[in-house]
């Protein structure tokens, strides 16, 4: 489908925060080069809302009254986020189109690509279920 | 006097723990969060926070060449939605993941600190310096 949409935000979640292992510095620093290029284009394109690295320590916290407090077991893993970025972009396929020219990707990393919402989804379940239930 | 501030993101994860609950729980949970996140907005310490969309894509391969869809319904991994705050300490981000509502229900909140620097940047800056001071040293 064709027709342009109202600029929204996306969510493009930044995976597995290990992808600079086996580079040589010289590539390192080339691609942290591309990085910050990439960063700022889109910024002068007005396209970043919001965007920050995380920290490697995390906590998982669980359990009614969050009664369990883990450490995250992300920090190592391929999975873990290691930052992100909130983007406006027409569509999802925009918003994919730019996550695909992330310099990293190609050592390794994964990018999550996620509409943002206003209002929960289970929040409109229970607006419908209740209307359901009213009706 | 300045209380020390610094940046935490709420991660929620479990895409799916609402599931089995009855209309009045859900309707119960979604008006305490919503409550709770007026209530941390009010006192300034969480500055945003959104719900995401159970669609999306994974990008992933050499100039991203392959796009795979989700998992992320149905799924306790799955992050569901963020809160950003800014915050005294870990103690007060974990203070405050323990009021999510959804926690008895089998809802997960990751807290991660926000960096000012990527950790893969501070690695490459360490490494640089490392070798500057070992030049240093050997010259």
């Amino acid at each position: 489908m064709n027709t342009p949409n109202e600029p929204s935000d996306y969510m493009l979640l930044f995976r597995g925060p290990h992808w600079d292992r086996g580079l040589s510095p010289e590539e390192l620093r080339q691609t942290l080069d591309r990085v910050m290029a990439w960063f700022e284009g889109l910024k002068d394109q007005g396209k970043v809302k919001a965007g920050q690295p995380l920290g490697p320590e995390s906590r998982m916290v669980s359990g009614r009254n969050g009664r369990t407090v883990a450490d995250g077991p992300f920090a190592e893993s391929k999975e873990a986020v290691g930052g992100f970025l909130q983007i406006e972009a027409n569509s999802l396929d925009e918003a994919v189109a730019i996550a695909k020219t992330f310099p990293p990707l190609d050592y390794g990393i994964t990018v999550e690509v996620r509409p943002v919402l206003e209002e929960c989804p289970c929040f409109k379940r229970a607006k419908e279920q209740l209307a359901l239930a009213t009706a | 006097m300045n209380t020390p501030q610094s940046d935490y993101m709420l991660l929620f994860r479990g895409t799916n723990w609402d599931k089995e609950l009855s209309p009045e729980q859900l309707q119960k949970v979604v008006s305490d969060w919503a409550a709770w996140f007026e209530r941390l907005t009010k006192q300034g310490k969480a500055l945003s926070g959104h719900p995401l969309q159970n669609e999306g894509k994974i990008v992933s391969g050499k100039k991203g060449r392959t796009i795979a869809d989700g998992p992320f319904a149905e799924s306790k991994e799955a992050v569901g939605g963020y809160f950003y705050l800014r915050v005294a300490d870990e103690n007060e981000a974990l203070e405050i993941a323990r009021e999510c509502p959804g926690l008895e229900y089998g809802a997960i909140v990751e807290v991660r600190p926000v960096a000012e620097m990527c950790t893969v940047r501070a690695r490459a800056m360490e490494a640089s310096a490392r070798s500057q001071q070992l030049a240093g040293a050997t010259a």
